[in-house]
């Protein structure tokens, strides 16, 4: 058999259903091959989207997504959507070809080092130049891709390998990879700490949502009567409609929230890395807090918050650990009731029904009309943290952001792949239209393979995010942020025959919505909305929660 | 000085993803020492950093690392010496615990001790 056609197959066994991808040169063979297969091929219009749309599909389906791209430039775009994933532990197998073995070094036409580029944004990667190695290598990706803590890994294939003649035997050989070591020696200090607790307090993270240990949490939670927070990346793994559970923490997070992860005496932290985005200045966080930090990677343990006491091991299995170990539970009214007490006064209205369009009723909207198991995306900026902070996810909602590396463009093709893992479900990608700008090019792969998602456009004619930081802390001295030159949304969306509708008024937007969620083809809704409205509360970098950037937030229950 | 001594597989781009993980820290390596080892087709990695906290700084993502087979730090009693002397029958050579051969170059006359290795 010849490479080409093994690594058809291998993928074939691998159950892989759907590869993004875009061919080239170095590719032929391959995509020959697929010609015989029976794989969804999805052709993207730029290979960044087709690893985010990769990426999408994999933070739905919890399985590898599979991206495609050719040698030198192909490579060299894929890198930003394998980046994303690598931020976001999310598990991609990303495919290249490369220039023959011959000639790899020589600066060949389209040759780029694809494995030093990927090296530093991957899990681990492949460059396979014997074909012997190939069958190994091609499992080794998937298997590595899911063990212990997700991630993408990359393998770089020249096209004399996908020539070559690859044995039957390489083919059936088994392949293993290290499962991560766990360390659970910490327990019953853990314990013990947690049932000494007079403010305990639960903070997930993103490794709670490709866990899947939602449900034990909340229960460990109920359990502690400890409020739970999370981060950006578990938001969505935790129902936010449960009375302990109190919302996204961090720089815009919701003030109930800093409040507990700030005022609690233990924390009890869950496949987090305590980004600065979540801590604020980390000398400061903190300081008098306890922590029991449980994270899969043992490399994390110790990384940003130092001195703790760590459990290594996967989120579902510590916390059912600790759930069987609890002996007391004491019943911490005070504390229950001061947080039940701060999270009613922390739900402001923000049914804001004033022209031009604020980009919060447009959010709240989406929050009470979207069905129960809708996906929401987002790309990067204002949207972003308005969409984190105002969308409500209970229930079958899922958030799929991009939350390490904050890639705008992320949000749309993230939205193409979750809605071909999820096809019974509406998918909205809250976007900005700097963001979408980066990706407008993907309407075609919508139109083309019918994957009616629902764009629902913050327009605010800015790159809203940046030019509020220079609105706050550069003395309004914007400098390009401007969006000038944006074209027509609505006829853009249109020109590729998707539907569109513009929405300039508050009135007009429960409408919009309800049209957008019917609609069984793409859909655009451009909501002109207020640009000199912020993102806040917020906490400036490298600050504490107490020098808080308040805007509307009505929040008093810092007591400070 | 702390060492840090890696058993990994022995191929192409394992130094590069190795070393990427010092350079990500920030760390200024002061040795390395590196080749086959006694196992067919894989590679022992030796690297000496300035402190503790620099080798534990590191340490969990060498061992994350797939083509690292095991890494530690490597205990301080089992530094190991080097040193060559010039004794009666010429030139030889002293190998142990750094402090078997300090005592030794002690014993003898100290002035005959030519260089002394202190790395591994
Ligand atoms: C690829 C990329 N380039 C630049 C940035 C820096 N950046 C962060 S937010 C932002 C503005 C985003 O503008 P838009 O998509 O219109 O969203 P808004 O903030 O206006 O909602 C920029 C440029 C980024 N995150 N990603
Ligand atoms: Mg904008």
């Amino acid at each position: 058999m010849k490479g080409a056609r093994a690594v058809v197959e291998l993928l074939e066994k691998q159950n892989v259903e759907v590869l993004f991808g875009i061919p080239g040169g170095v590719l032929l063979p391959l995509y020959d091959s697929l010609v015989d297969s029976d794989m969804r091929h999805i052709l993207p219009r730029h290979e960044q989207c087709g690893a985010h749309m990769a990426d999408g599909y994999a933070r739905v389906s919890k399985r590898p997504g599979v991206c495609i791209a050719t040698s030198g430039p192909g490579a060299t775009n894929l890198v930003t959507g394998v980046a994303t994933a690598f931020m976001d532990s999310s598990p991609l197998v990303a495919l290249t070809g490369q220039v023959a073995t011959g000639v790899l070094g020589n600066d060949a036409f389209q040759e780029a080092d694809s494995f030093s580029l990927m090296m530093p944004i991957t899990k681990h990667n492949f460059r396979v130049t014997d074909p012997k190695t190939l069958p190994e290598a091609m499992k080794r990706a998937f298997l590595i891709a899911t063990t212990g803590r997700y991630g993408p890994v990359h393998v770089d294939l020249p096209i004399d390998i996908l020539q070559a003649e690859i044995a039957d035997t390489d083919m059936n050989k088994e392949v293993r990879v290290p499962k991560p070591r766990r360390n659970l020696a910490g327990l019953l200090d853990s314990i013990k700490l947690l049932e000494q607790a007079e403010r305990p307090t639960i903070l997930v993270g993103g490794g709670v949502s490709w866990s899947r240990a939602g449900p034990e949490i909340t229960r460990l939670a109920e359990l502690l009567t400890a409020p739970i927070v999370t981060t950006l990346m578990a938001k969505g793994s935790v129902p936010e409609n449960h009375p302990l559970v109190l919302g996204v923490c961090g720089m815009h997070g919701r003030q109930v929230a800093n409040y507990a992860l700030n005022n609690c005496d233990v924390l009890l932290a869950i496949g987090t890395r305590f980004s600065d985005r979540v801590t604020g200045r980390l000398s400061e966080f903190g300081a008098q807090t306890k922590v029991v930090h449980v994270d899969i990677d043992s490399s994390e343990i110790g990384k940003n918050v130092k001195g703790r006491v760590g459990l290594i091991g996967d989120a579902w299995t510590v916390v059912n650990a600790l759930i069987a170990g609890l002996q007391q539970r004491k019943k911490r009214a005070t504390w229950k009731s001061r947080i039940l007490e701060l999270n009613k006064e922390c739900s402001c209205d923000f049914n804001l029904e004033s022209n031009p369009i604020k980009p919060q009723k447009v959010i709240h909207e989406l929050s009470k009309l979207l069905p129960d198991d809708a996906i929401v995306t987002t790309e990067v900026g204002q949207n972003q943290m308005w969409a984190s902070h105002f969308f409500k996810c209970y229930g079958k909602r899922m958030f799929i952001t991009s939350g390490g590396l904050g890639t705008m463009g992320f949000g749309f093709p993230a939205a193409l792949g979750a809605k071909i893992a999820r096809p019974e479900s509406v998918v909205a990608d809250i976007a900005g239209d700097g963001s979408l700008q980066m990706v407008s090019q993907e309407f075609a792969t919508a139109m083309e393979n019918d994957i009616p998602v629902m764009i629902c456009l913050l327009n605010n004619g800015w790159l809203g995010m940046v030019k509020q930081w220079q609105k706050l802390f550069y003395d309004s001295r914007y400098n390009a942020t401007n969006l000038g030159g944006s074209p027509d949304f609505v006829k853009l969306a249109e020109a590729y025959g998707a539907q569109a509708i513009r929405v300039d008024k508050h009135s007009e937007v429960t409408d919009a919505i309800r049209s957008g969620i019917k609609s069984d083809v793409p859909i655009l809704l451009d909501f002109t909305i207020d640009p000199e409205e912020d993102v806040l509360p917020m906490t400036p970098p490298g600050k504490s929660a107490s020098d808080w950037i308040k805007g509307r937030c009505q929040w008093k229950g810092g007591g400070e | 000085m702390e060492v840090i001594m890696m058993l990994t597989y022995d191929q192409p781009g394992v130094m590069q993803r190795v070393m990427a993980e010092f350079t990500r820290k920030k760390i200024n390596v002061d040795t390395i020492v590196v080749g086959p080892c006694e196992m067919s087709e894989k590679s022992r990695i030796v690297i000496s950093v300035r402190d503790r906290e620099t080798a534990l700084g590191v340490i969990e993502h060498l061992r994350a690392l797939q083509e690292v087979i095991e890494a530690d730090i490597v205990d301080h009693r089992r530094h190991e010496a080097y040193a060559i002397m010039l004794s009666r029958d010429g030139v030889c050579r002293v190998t142990g615990t750094v402090e078997e051969v300090e005592s030794l170059i002690k014993k003898s006359q100290p002035e005959k001790y030519i260089e002394v290795v202190n790395a591994i």
